[in-house]
């Protein structure tokens, strides 16, 4: 039994500063050059694939970086964080498949159902799960 | 399952967030298994029994041994 978290055995504290903000600059700086790569760049090219998964780096950074700090957390945290993920998971697949199936149907609105326009919509659920589990506990 | 946390922190003086750092946890969680919101793993449970210098069902009593309120 070592779940518990003790002054000699905690995990050690990962940088809030690259959690909270160099991590999600990376990841939009590469989205970004991704985009205006995939752009500038001829469709099907050897080059436009490197710039299509330009993201895939700093994301799996992303996720390293979650799962060490999920494995920070103390227990309550993590079963928190659990809620709140069992709400946002399957929220955000039925918000993907919604979005797909607008847009097959002809509901492109602008710019079509892309990253930036579906993001805060995916997290949306996820912060909501998060608040009523904080409550619950609190 | 009724805890007996409060009453062991207020014989020692200890405010929720000396007891969390004590127990490497946080100040949410002794909160939360005072108000009995939240029942604590075994792992927990020994370490607030161990730090207390008494056995865990002596701090946490289940249902068919908690006093009627």
């Amino acid at each position: 039994m070592n779940s518990v978290p003790t002054a000699d055995r905690a995990p050690k504290p990962h940088s809030s500063l690259s959690n909270s903000i160099v991590i999600p600059l990376a990841f939009a700086a590469s989205y970004i050059a991704a985009r205006w790569g995939i752009k500038v760049l001829p469709q099907g090219s050897r080059e436009a694939l490197v710039a299509a998964l330009l993201p895939v780096p700093v994301f799996a950074w992303l996720i390293y970086s979650i799962v060490r700090g999920t494995r920070a957390l103390d227990e309550l945290e993590r079963r928190i964080q659990l809620e709140a993920l069992a709400l946002a998971f399957p929220a955000a697949l039925v918000i993907l498949f919604t979005a797909g199936l607008l847009d097959l149907a002809g509901f492109h609105g602008e710019g079509n159902w892309d990253l930036p326009r579906l993001l805060p919509l995916v997290l949306l659920p996820y912060w909501f799960g998060l608040a009523l589990a904080r409550r619950r506990y609190s | 399952m009724e805890s007996r946390l409060r009453v062991l922190r207020a014989e020692r003086n200890w405010t929720q967030a000396e007891l969390a750092q004590r127990l490497g946890v946080s100040r949410q969680t002794v909160n939360s298994i005072e108000t009995q919101k939240y029942e604590p793993s075994l792992s927990l449970a020994f370490a607030i029994a161990r730090l207390f210098g008494c056995k865990v069902e002596d701090v946490f009593l289940p249902p068919d041994r908690a006093q009627p309120q």
